[in-house]
């Protein structure tokens, strides 16, 4: 299962960041825009651009996703990977989280960087679609050398 | 994707390679694995090449010595508009004024974060630029 540890930084307002690859190895990346931990601690749902095309092209064929969480604070940050399904459209829950996650990373950006939280909104997606995530391992990406250490296999309870 | 923006070259964003706003990177490993991570900063050589900072020996590291394509999204520190970059790794420098230009980046961030010794250049990773385009968001600033 995912550590509580771990769950509490990827539901927080953290800079989500989130890697895909086409059938021919081809990478993309993107932006998550706020997830939640499932009850079974093994899947997350995830809050994807509807904009991003590459990526939600990518979920269609390989699946594969990469996402790292990072607290722009401190740093401290872990990647999750493992395969996305049911790409689908938001439902009203999602929507609230969309834009409850927009407004509180827009804010602890600026907090950390001094910057005008008009410019920052700008980072803001046109809208989102939503996908399940089976979460298969999780690694410590805090910059340093340690970064890519895997923390532990994701086992269903 | 990218709608009626217009087309951008990497000189029309240099101010997205002044180390302000993290990018960020993804790549895949030879059996098609993504591994996507931050970037302190993107460097621009000329007009068709990017270099990246290679600090320790990274699963980002591990994947471009098996599969050499990456994709960067940096973002204009003046505007927060984002643009996304496909690259393929070209070569690895370990001298020479590129690599000594990464080298003083590095040292001057290490010595601001009170983390020499862990923050260490260990090569300057040149990249052609093989597609730009800007990421559209909700508002496109100027």
């Amino acid at each position: 299962m995912i550590e509580p540890e771990v769950a509490e930084l990827l539901e927080s307002p953290c800079a989500l960041i989130v890697g895909t690859v086409d059938a021919s190895g081809m990478p993309d990346a993107t932006r998550g825009w706020g997830l939640r931990v499932e009850p079974d601690g093994v899947h997350v749902r995830l809050l994807l651009s509807s904009n991003a095309a590459v990526t939600l092209a990518n979920l269609g064929t390989t699946a594969r996703l990469a996402l790292t969480a990072t607290d722009v604070a401190t740093l401290y940050s872990v990647q999750i990977k493992g395969r996305a399904s049911n790409v689908e459209a938001p439902t009203g829950e999602d929507i609230d989280r969309f834009e409850r996650f927009c407004v509180e990373v827009v804010h602890r950006i600026a907090e950390v960087t001094g910057e005008n939280t008009e410019i920052i909104v700008r980072l803001k997606p046109p809208g989102v679609v939503a996908c399940t995530v089976r979460v298969d391992e999780v690694f410590d990406q805090t910059p340093g050398p340690s970064a890519g250490a895997c923390l532990a296999p994701v086992e269903s309870p | 994707m990218t709608g009626d923006l217009p087309p951008v070259t990497l000189r029309d964003i240099t101010s997205c390679f002044e180390g302000i706003v993290p990018a960020e990177i993804a790549t895949a490993s030879a059996d098609g694995v993504p591994n996507v991570t931050h970037l302190s900063r993107v460097h621009m050589l000329d007009d068709d090449h990017v270099v990246l900072s290679n600090q320790f020996f990274s699963k980002t590291s591990r994947n471009l010595a098996e599969n050499p394509y990456a994709c960067v999204v940096v973002v204009d520190p003046l505007t927060y508009n984002s643009y996304k970059l496909q690259l393929r790794y070209e070569r690895t420098e370990r001298r020479g004024p590129t690599f000594d230009h990464l080298r003083r980046d590095i040292d001057a961030v290490a010595a601001l974060t009170g983390m020499q010794g862990v923050f260490k250049l260990r090569s300057a990773d040149v990249y052609r630029v093989i597609d730009l385009q800007p990421v559209r968001a909700a508002v496109h600033g100027p």
